[in-house]
C-alpha cells in the first residue's frame, strides 16, 4: 500500500500558482470601479455587515477561498490520485478470463458465470490508472489474447464484450504459457484469473509470477450428458449414455433430479426415458440400435426444473453401417489366413473363391513391404523392416528372444510370448537407444535382447505395427496365443474402422479426415460460420477446430462429404466442480478470499468537483440580484 | 410644432398646462406660520378681515364696533364678533446642489419642484425665496422673497440659471441659508439626505426659525434600486473617498434595509418638529407627484 496515492507527483509545483493567485487578488486588479452619488449608505451597509456577518471576512474573500479551491482541485487532479486498494499495484497486469463451457452456466437469476466475470474485469478496466496496462487473456481448452497490454479503456471494453463462451473444457496451461511468454517483453509480477473454479487442479507449469486465483460465485445445479458411446453387440448397436448432476452444496440437501432422455435416430424418436438422479450421481442409460444402415443419433436431456447449464443437454454420435471387416492376407501366409478364417464378419481378401483384390481394406496383414500402398487404416506387417528403420537396426540369422512386451497394448492383449523362439534377431545399431526409435514415432511393443521384435507407428490416419521377425520363422503360430494376436489385430482394425465401438466426439478439436491431398475444403460450423481448410500431402484434414457444439460439415462445393457432431462431454464441466487451489508443480495457489480491489482514480471527482466550484463561483457573483423592490 | 411648443413655454422647467394647473393649488401647511406684513394667507390668530372667524364674550376694553347687536338684541348679552386675521406666509425652498444630486435626473426634479412650489406660494400672495447650495465655504446662491404672481419669471429665471456641482452637505447648507433668512413659513428642502452629518440640528434650528419642513428626499434609480455584483469599488462623487465591497450582490438585501431606514428616520424627524416628510424618485412622473402624491399626503389642495 503506497502511502503517496498520487500518479503524477511531478505536477504537484502547480500548487506554487497559488502565490501568484494570492497575490493577484489582493492587488485586485481587476476591481471594477463605480461612481456613486454618496457612500452613506454603502458605509452604514458594510458596518452593518461587518456587526451582523460572523462569516463577513469569509464572505468577504469568498472569491479568493474559491479560486483556491477551484485551482487545488485542478494541480490534485493533475497530480492523478487514486484511492488505494490495500493490494500491490500492478503496472502489467494480465486478465486470464475463463471462457470454457462451465462459464455459460447461469444462476437463478439468468445470469452467467462470463458475465460475472466481464463485470468484474470491466471494474478494474473502469478504475484503470494511468500507469497502468491491462491485457485480457481469454482461456478455454487453449488461449487466446484478446488484446496487448494497454491502457484503452474502449479497446479493452470492446475486447471484453467479445468474449464468449467456447463449449469446450478448460485448461490452463496453454494460458500460463502465454503470460510467460509476454513476460519476456514487460514485467510482470502478478497475474489475475477469474474462473468459476471447474478447472483441472493439477497443472503442469512452473508458476514464474504470482497468480491471484478469483473464484467465482457459485452457479444452479445441473443436469448433462457426460458420456455417449455405441459397441456393436452383434447384430445392434448398444448405445450407452452417461447422464451426471452436480453435487449438493456442503450441508444442504437438495431434490433429485428429473429428466427425460430422448434418442432421436436420423430426426425420428427411438427411445425415451425418464430418469431421477441424486445429485452428485451419474446414471447410465442403454438404447439397443440396430446396425442396419447407418444413423445420426442424437440425445437430448430435458431436465425437469432448474438447469444452468444448457449445452451438455444434447449430444450426437454417428453409426456407421454394419459390415463385414475387409482383412488383405497374401496367401503366403497360411497361418495368419488359418487364424483369419476362424473368425466372424471377416471378409478375406485374396478369397479362397478366387476374388483377387477390393477397393479398400480394414485390415492389411503382410509379409511384403509394398503393400503399405494398399488402401487400409490397419496394418500388421511381418518380416518387414520399414525404411526409416534401417540404419537404427539390422536383422541377422540367429535366435532371438523375447525379454519383455506391453501386456495392455490392444494388439497383444492376452498374449503370452514367454520363451517364444525367433529365428530372426533384430539388432540396434552401436549406440542406438529406445529414444531414438521415438523419435522416429515409433513405439516399442515387444523388446528383444538385442533389438526391438514389434513396434507400432501411426501416421496419416493408420496404425502400422511391425514384426521385425517373420513368424514363419518362429514358433508363434504354433502358440496358444497366436489367434488371439490376430483376433486383437481385427479388433483393432474394427474399431479404427468405427464397426465396433463409436465414441461421441467431444467439442475442440475435429477427428482427422482422410480426403484428396492438398486440396481446399469448406467446414461449416454448426453457428454456419464456414472455415476453409486445406488437406495435408496425405489427404489427412486435420485441426480444425470445433469449439461449438453440433454438427459440422465438410464440404467439397456443394457436396457434403462428412458430418460430425460434436458434443460437450465432459464430466469436469457438466459437474460444475471447482477446486479451492490450484496445485502447480512446486506450489498451490488457493482461491482469493474476496474479489480483487483496484485502485480507484480519483481525477475525475477532482475535476467534477472544480467543475462545480467554477459554476457555483460564477453564479454567486454574477447572478442577478432580486427580490427589491422596483419603484 | 416641437420648436414652436418649446418657444411657447414659460419656464423650461415645467410645461404650461403643468404651470396652469398649480396656479390653482394652494399650500397646505399645517402650521399657521405667517409674517405680520399683510397677505392672503389665514392667521392663527384673529384679525380684522371681512371673514367671520367665532363669537367670543365681551370683556371690558373691547371694542364695542365689535358686539354683535343682533345676538345682544335676542340674548340681552353682548358678545364680540371675531374675524380671521389674512397674514403673508414665507416660503424657502432650499434646493440640495450638490455632486450627489447630479445623477439621473435628480437634480432637475429637484428644480422643478422648487419652481411649483414657489408657483404655488407666489399664486397664493406669499413670500417666496430660493437657496441653491453647492459648494462648502461658498455662500448659497439665493433668490431674494419675492412676491405676486410678477415674481413668476424671475423664479423660473433663477432656478434655469442655478448648477449643480460641490460638496455642501445639506445639514450645513441649512445652517447656512438660515444665517440669510428671516421670515417664517413653509421651508421646502429639495435633497437625497445622503450625508454623513446629523440632520436633528438644522431641523430644530428650522422648527424653532418658525419654518414648517416639507423636506422631499429626491434619489435615482441605482440608489433605489442598485444593480452591483461581485467585487466592486464604490467612489463617493463628492468627497472622491472610495470603498471596496465584495460579493456586492449579497448585500443588496442590506442596502435596502438600510434605505428604508433612513427614509424612516427622516419621516419621524420631520413628523416630530410637525414638518413633512416625502421620498421620490427622480424618474418618478412629475405629474404624478404634483397633482397625486403630494395631494394625497395633504401637502397642497
Amino acid at each position: 500500500m503506497t502511502w503517496w496515492p498520487f500518479i503524477a507527483s511531478q505536477w504537484a509545483w502547480l500548487f506554487l500558482l497559488l502565490v501568484p493567485l494570492v497575490i493577484f487578488y489582493f492587488l485586485k486588479l481587476k476591481r471594477p470601479r463605480l461612481d456613486i452619488p454618496s457612500l452613506a449608505l454603502w458605509r452604514s451597509v458594510l458596518n452593518d455587515q461587518r456587526v451582523n456577518s460572523p462569516f463577513q471576512r469569509f464572505k468577504r474573500n469568498l472569491l479568493l477561498l474559491l479560486q483556491i479551491l477551484l485551482l487545488l482541485c485542478l494541480v490534485l487532479a493533475a497530480m492523478q490520485p487514486f484511492y488505494p486498494s490495500g493490494a500491490d499495484r500492478a503496472k502489467y497486469l494480465p486478465v486470464l478470463i475463463d471462457t470454457s463451457a462451465s462459464m455459460a452456466a447461469v444462476d437463478t437469476e439468468g445470469k452467467s458465470r462470463l458475465d460475472e466475470a466481464k463485470q468484474e474485469v470491466r471494474r478494474l478496466i473502469d478504475n484503470l490508472l494511468p500507469d497502468q496496462r491491462l491485457c485480457l487473456i481469454s482461456v478455454a481448452s487453449s488461449a487466446r489474447q484478446m488484446t496487448d497490454f494497454t491502457d484503452n479503456q474502449r479497446v479493452l471494453r470492446d475486447a471484453l464484450e467479445q468474449l464468449q463462451v467456447s463449449q469446450v473444457g478448460s485448461r490452463l496451461e496453454d494460458a500460463l504459457r502465454m503470460t510467460q511468454a509476454l513476460a519476456r517483453t514487460v514485467p510482470i509480477e502478478t497475474a489475475v484469473l477469474y474462473t468459476d473454479g471447474n478447472v483441472p487442479p493439477d497443472i503442469d507449469f512452473e508458476l514464474p509470477f504470482q497468480l491471484n486465483y478469483q473464484k467465482l460465485e457459485l452457479a444452479g445445479r445441473n443436469i448433462g450428458i457426460t458420456a455417449l458411446n455405441a459397441r456393436r453387440s452383434g447384430e445392434r448397436w448398444d448405445v450407452f449414455v452417461r447422464i451426471e448432476g452436480t453435487k449438493s452444496p456442503p450441508g444442504v440437501e437438495e431434490l433429485p433430479f428429473s429428466a427425460a432422455v430422448v434418442l432421436l435416430s436420423n430426426g425420428n424418436e427411438l427411445g425415451n426415458e425418464l430418469i431421477s438422479l441424486t445429485p452428485g450421481q451419474s446414471q447410465r442409460i442403454v438404447f439397443p440400435v440396430e446396425t442396419e444402415g447407418a444413423r445420426r443419433l442424437e440425445v437430448r436431456l430435458k431436465p425437469q426444473g432448474f438447469d444452468s447449464l444448457e449445452t451438455d443437454n444434447v449430444a450426437w454420435l454417428d453409426l456407421p453401417a454394419g459390415r463385414p471387416l475387409a482383412v488383405y492376407c497374401p496367401v503366403e501366409l497360411e497361418s495368419f489366413r488359418h487364424a483369419l478364417g476362424g473368425l466372424k464378419d471377416v471378409l478375406l481378401y485374396p478369397s479362397d473363391e478366387g476374388e483377387a483384390k477390393a477397393a479398400s481394406y480394414d485390415l492389411v496383414i503382410s509379409d511384403r513391404k509394398t503393400d503399405i500402398d494398399l488402401d487400409a487404416e490397419t496394418f500388421l506387417f511381418v518380416g518387414v523392416l520399414p525404411d526409416d528403420l534401417t540404419k537404427l537396426v539390422r536383422i541377422d540369422e540367429s535366435v532371438a528372444q523375447v525379454i519383455d512386451w506391453q501386456r495392455n497394448t490392444p494388439l497383444l492383449q492376452h498374449v503370452l510370448l514367454t520363451d517364444v523362439q525367433i529365428a530372426d534377431r533384430p539388432v540396434s545399431a552401436e549406440g542406438v537407444r529406445d529414444r531414438d526409435y521415438e523419435e522416429l514415432g515409433y513405439e516399442i511393443l515387444v523388446q528383444g535382447r538385442t533389438g526391438p521384435l514389434v513396434l507400432r507407428k501411426d501416421g496419416g490416419g493408420r496404425a502400422l505395427y511391425y514384426m521385425l521377425f517373420h513368424t514363419d520363422r518362429s514358433t508363434l503360430p504354433f502358440r496358444v496365443g497366436f489367434p488371439i494376436l490376430v483376433s486383437n489385430a481385427v479388433q483393432i482394425a474394427q474399431q479404427q474402422a468405427g464397426l465396433l465401438e463409436i465414441v461421441g466426439r467431444q467439442t475442440g478439436v475435429l477427428p482427422p479426415q482422410h480426403l484428396q491431398p492438398e486440396k481446399e475444403y469448406d467446414v461449416v460450423a454448426p453457428d454456419k460460420n464456414v472455415s476453409r481448410v486445406r488437406s495435408a500431402v496425405d489427404g489427412t484434414l486435420s485441426g480444425v477446430g470445433a469449439p461449438v457444439i453440433g454438427r459440422y460439415s465438410i464440404r467439397d462445393g456443394n457436396t457434403e462429404l462428412a458430418s460430425i457432431g460434436v458434443s460437450l462431454l465432459t464430466v469436469g464441466e457438466t459437474s460444475l466442480a471447482t477446486v479451492d487451489q490450484l496445485q502447480f508443480r512446486e506450489l498451490k495457489v488457493g482461491a482469493a478470499a474476496a474479489m480483487l480491489k483496484s485502485d480507484r482514480p480519483l481525477w475525475p471527482w477532482f475535476a467534477g468537483v472544480g467543475f462545480v466550484l467554477l459554476l457555483v463561483e460564477w453564479w454567486y457573483f454574477q447572478k442577478r440580484p432580486g427580490g427589491l423592490l422596483v419603484r | 410644432m416641437d420648436l414652436l411648443n418649446t418657444q411657447a413655454r414659460f419656464t423650461s422647467l415645467l410645461e404650461n398646462d403643468v404651470l396652469a394647473r398649480l396656479e390653482r393649488m394652494r399650500l397646505l401647511p399645517r402650521r399657521r406660520l405667517t409674517n405680520r406684513s399683510r397677505g392672503e394667507h389665514h392667521a392663527a390668530k384673529g384679525g380684522t378681515s371681512t371673514e367671520f372667524a367665532d363669537y367670543r364674550d365681551y370683556v371690558p376694553g373691547d371694542d364695542v364696533r365689535n358686539v354683535d347687536w343682533n345676538i345682544f338684541a335676542r340674548l340681552e348679552r353682548p358678545y364680540v364678533k371675531l374675524y380671521r386675521h389674512e397674514e403673508e406666509m414665507h416660503v424657502v425652498s432650499i434646493v440640495d446642489g450638490s455632486s450627489s444630486m447630479q445623477f439621473e435626473g435628480k437634480f432637475e426634479r429637484a428644480k422643478q419642484l422648487a419652481a411649483a412650489f414657489g408657483l404655488m406660494g407666489l399664486m397664493n400672495v406669499e413670500r417666496v425665496s430660493v437657496f441653491s447650495c453647492n459648494h462648502v465655504g461658498k455662500e448659497p446662491v439665493f433668490l431674494p422673497p419675492c412676491t405676486g404672481r410678477i415674481s413668476r419669471k424671475r423664479l423660473f429665471d433663477f432656478l434655469e440659471k442655478i448648477e449643480g456641482g460641490g460638496d455642501f452637505p445639506v445639514e450645513q447648507a441649512v445652517e447656512a441659508v438660515l444665517r440669510r433668512h428671516r421670515g417664517r413659513g413653509i421651508v421646502v428642502l429639495l435633497s437625497d439626505f445622503l450625508t454623513f452629518g446629523d440632520l436633528e440640528r438644522p431641523l430644530n434650528r428650522l422648527f424653532s426659525a418658525g419654518l414648517e419642513v416639507f423636506a422631499v428626499q429626491i434619489l435615482c434609480p441605482s440608489e433605489i434600486n442598485p444593480e452591483v455584483t461581485g467585487d466592486i469599488r464604490l467612489v463617493d462623487c463628492e468627497s472622491g473617498r472610495s470603498v471596496d465591497v465584495s460579493s456586492a450582490g449579497d448585500l443588496l438585501g442590506i442596502y435596502e434595509e438600510h434605505r428604508l431606514a433612513l427614509e424612516e428616520e427622516l419621516g419621524i424627524l420631520c413628523r416630530q418638529r410637525s414638518g413633512r416628510f416625502l421620498s421620490i424618485s427622480s424618474r418618478d412622473p412629475l405629474d404624478w407627484v404634483l397633482f397625486d402624491l403630494l395631494r394625497r399626503k395633504g401637502w397642497v389642495r
